[in-house]
């Protein structure tokens, strides 16, 4: 049994339809890569994937459960984390402040108005974790709004990893980010992928970032699936050529 | 008994009309500026108390039309000066500056014209009894029915057929895609503000000649055009007109049979819109909600 | 403890000034009965301070650190004012039990209306704050049987307190009163200050920061804010029974949508992002009032001048400016 499996979700707004009955079937240990030109649908289906807003039509497995109707909260505590396109991050926050409240949330204590010293050293100890595993130790105790993209990308994800979720959702994680960033993103999401054994489900624009990481690749056009597959198999599929050459990539 | 029924039911249907004439004026500024006008109530006073200085000048008829007018270009300045620099902020600014400008203007109001009530009089042309049996049924009352019906109707089909209105209503949706289609958005929304502030002055002519004029004229109708708003849903003004028209004609029919929960019925209804459809009767989900 | 909610709910280590800060503020707090009549205040005018300082800073709870517009917070402060008046009046001889009671009346129905309005957002849910406001006003001074209507509740008194052998005579000394509320202003600004510190205090300010993260990282939102909302008006209607404590009075005003702006007008002209900010707008504010009510007629105009000054000028507050708090 699949981790994550989506039947044929569809989302229309109205007689748009953003998302034609796409499925996806995620294994445990995977890294799955979801690409496709502008407006393709791939940031409304992780929406749907997420619990943003509900499918018009289909169904949204977790581990065997249906999560379909699930709200975003609730599919948070179930597994699901994720990253936005643009970094939602708490800016006049420190990196370890904005890890901290991810802790909390994730250790169950966001409704107590009193920890333990006990307690207390146990958050400190797993932000110290999340800071190494995400190389912004040196950088905790600055404000996460004055870093670089690429470091608040990186804080970012360390929030997403203190979730301790199944599953990581990356929406675009280098969207706007030059060459050395880039690689200091896509070096993170592999040593989350090989060293730490993450299920990892990510969009990207950027071929040599999804090239270089992904198991399977996903191509989404218009809302359809265009094609699945390795990628090796992606790149040779001329239909993907075709969908790539004749629009403007984003 | 047949009489005094109507007599309440026909009060209620002019109630309804005021309430529906500011909660359009403070629905539109709502909608697309996001500001909660807190001095509305000041600027139906504003209006009239023009009208009333006007009218020795150029008559009942030019007053009903250029104080609105006037009060309208009052609010449209306010805005462009005070209120634009608001927008990017925190709402909580905004609002507590319109709460400020409510203070200022009925302090003025009642500087200026004394806190006792003066009298705005109609023409004697309209306003005159038409029935004798049915007494409530002056010529004004049905001339304030006319001028609101006409108002609400013309500023329907402004806003439906006119390329102004469609990009106020497009603004209310969507601002940044209606800026980023090269429109001015400020000029826009100072026009639509103005628009809801003459809305507001021109209930104040109508209102002066029925009541009399006194500083605290427009209070008691502020808190009945929110809950007209919120009743009919957030962001329609279909549902505003509705509301306003529900609670007008409930609180009558209240008074029928007692007097005293007439108000008490409109927060009632609220409360049970709440419940029961917490975006409104023709509110959109997600629509500022 | 530094006056910034960062600061303090993150434990930012704190300066040696902020910690001066603290304790400057309390020694005027409790030296005021010496001072104050010697600028022409006098001791109630303390006790109206701290009261409408306490109502601000609970309104600022959830202004402030959650990011969440109520402008009628008046409706829990009065609620409070006439639950511990009718106690008094009609049941119990004892103060303890009638502020009990009104924080009780005021704490339930914040806790009620909340429950209704919490899924509304916005400019939308200041509306419907406005709205509960205004139907209180409007039982308080309608209800004429049993609230005394526009002449407000008078008749009651407050009690000396009886703990054991102790008296407290909080009836006819003005000075042992003025302490009575600020202990109790005490014990209510170290809850508050528990609270912000705390996880919860933390998730409130994520909620402020950035509401889509906070929801994503698994912060059920709504629930959150409406423990938020409840807790504001808890110490809202604290004030609230305090103050009917001050002149033996509650009146409809008190409940009214120009006391919800005040308390909101406290809170920003001291500094909305700061904790002791509110304090420091009551204060302003309360003595400002006073000044201006006795000096002129035209005193509307005046807090109305305030209000705008205020937002167009000094949108960050007093505390705000002097520590550089961004917007």
């Amino acid at each position: 049994m699949s981790l994550l499996e989506i039947r044929a979700a569809t989302k229309a707004f109205g007689s748009l339809i953003a998302v034609d009955a796409v499925s996806m079937a995620v294994e445990t240990g995977q890294l799955r890569a979801i690409i496709g030109p502008n407006g393709a649908g791939k940031t409304t289906f992780f929406n749907l994937i997420t619990g943003f807003f509900p499918p018009t039509a289909g169904q949204i497995m977790l581990d065997g459960q249906d999560i379909t109707h699930a709200n975003a909260t609730k599919r948070v505590h179930m597994g699901l984390a994720r990253t936005f396109q643009i970094t939602e991050i708490f800016p006049e926050l420190t990196v370890r402040e904005n890890a901290q409240i991810a802790v909390e949330v994730a250790t169950g204590f966001r409704t107590r108005p009193w920890i333990s010293r006990g307690e207390a050293a146990r958050v400190r100890d797993r932000i110290d974790e999340l800071l190494t595993a995400t190389g912004l130790t040196a950088q905790a105790d600055r404000l996460v709004g004055e870093m670089s993209h690429g470091d608040q990308r990186a804080a970012e994800i360390a929030m997403a990893l203190a979730l301790r979720p199944r599953i990581l959702l990356l929406d675009e994680p280098t969207a706007g980010m030059g060459e050395q960033e880039t690689y200091q993103i896509s070096r993170l999401i592999r040593q989350l992928h090989k060293q730490s054994g993450f299920t990892i489900v990510l969009i990207e624009h950027d071929m040599r970032v999804v090239f270089n990481l992904a198991d399977r690749i996903m191509v989404l056009d218009q809302g359809r699936p265009l094609a699945e597959g390795t990628p090796a198999e992606i790149a040779a599929d001329p239909a993907v050529q075709t969908a790539y050459l004749g629009k403007a990539e984003g | 008994m047949l009489t005094l029924v109507l007599f309440n039911i026909f009060n209620g249907v002019i109630i309804g009309l005021f309430y529906v004439l500011m909660a359009l004026g403070l629905a539109m500024i709502l909608n697309l500026s996001g500001v909660i006008n807190f001095a509305h109530g000041n600027f139906l006073a504003l209006g009239g108390y023009f009208a009333f200085m006007l009218i020795p000048y150029i008559g009942f008829w030019g007053a009903l039309v250029v104080s609105p007018l006037i009060v309208g270009a009052i609010g449209l300045i306010l805005e462009r000066t005070i209120i634009r620099p608001l927008y990017t902020r925190d709402p909580v600014y905004s609002l507590l500056l319109t709460f400020g400008l409510a203070f200022i203007i009925q302090d003025i109001c009642r500087t200026v014209w004394g806190s006792n009530g003066l009298p705005l009089t109609p023409p004697d042309s309209i306003n005159q009894p038409i029935s004798a049996q049915f007494f409530f049924l002056t010529g004004y009352r049905l001339f304030i029915i006319g001028i609101v019906v006409v108002t609400v109707a013309a500023l329907f089909l402004f806003l439906r057929n006119s390329r102004l209105g469609l990009r106020i209503r497009a603004g209310t949706l969507d601002l940044e895609t209606v800026s980023a289609l090269g429109i001015n958005v400020r000029l826009l929304r100072s026009f639509n503000f103005g628009l809801g502030i003459f809305l507001a002055g021109l209930a104040g002519v109508l209102a002066g000649g029925q009541i009399g004029l006194n500083p605290n004229m427009g209070d008691d109708l502020l808190l009945p055009a929110f809950i007209a708003i919120i009743v009919g849903g957030v962001g329609s003004l279909i549902g505003t007109l509705i509301g306003g028209i529900i609670i007008g004609v409930a609180a009558a029919l209240t008074t029928v049979f007692f007097p005293s929960g007439s108000q008490v019925v409109i927060y009632v209804i609220m409360i049970v819109v709440l419940l029961v459809r917490p975006r409104g009767l023709l509110g959109e989900e997600g629509m500022l909600t | 403890m530094s006056s910034t909610t960062i600061g303090e709910t993150f434990e930012r280590r704190g300066s040696y000034r902020d910690k001066l800060a603290l304790l400057l503020i309390w020694v005027v707090l409790l030296t005021v009965p010496l001072w104050l009549p010697a600028i022409g205040g006098y001791t109630s005018l303390a006790a109206r301070i701290l009261v409408f300082g306490l109502a601000a800073m609970g309104l600022n709870f959830l202004l402030g650190f959650t990011g969440v517009m109520s402008f009628g917070h008046a409706a829990y402060f009065g609620l409070g004012a006439y639950g511990c008046g009718l106690m008094l009046l009609y049941v119990t001889n004892s103060t303890l039990l009638a502020i009990l009671a009104g924080i009780l009346l005021g704490t339930v129905g914040g806790a009620l209306f909340g429950a209704l309005i919490v899924r509304r957002k916005g400019v939308y849910f200041a509306m419907l704050t406005i709205a509960f406001g205004e139907i209180c006003y409007y039982i308080a001074y309608s209800w004429n049987s049993f609230t005394g209507g526009y002449d407000g509740l008078r008749g009651f008194q407050r009690q000396p307190i009886h703990l054991g052998p102790l008296v407290i005579d909080i009836q006819n000394n003005q000075t042992v009163f003025y302490f009575f509320v600020l202990a109790v202003f005490a014990v209510c600004v170290g809850i508050m200050a528990l609270l912000l510190r705390s996880p919860f205090g933390r998730t409130l300010i994520a909620i402020r920061e950035n509401q889509r993260r906070a929801r994503f990282l698994g912060i059920p939102v709504e629930r959150h804010i409406w423990m938020s909302f409840t807790i504001s008006t808890f110490f809202a209607s604290v004030a609230g029974a305090l103050y009917a404590l001050i002149n033996n009075f509650a009146d409809p005003t008190t409940l009214n949508y120009i006391i919800s702006g005040d308390l909101v007008i406290m809170a920003v002209m001291g500094g909305m992002r700061s904790f002791w900010g509110p304090l420091i707008g009551a204060a302003i504010f309360v003595a400002l009032q006073d000044y201006i009510s006795s000096a002129t007629v035209n005193w509307m105009s005046f807090v109305g001048l305030i209000f705008v000054i205020v937002v167009l000028f000094f949108p960050r507050g007093v505390l705000g400016y002097l520590r550089r708090i961004p917007l």
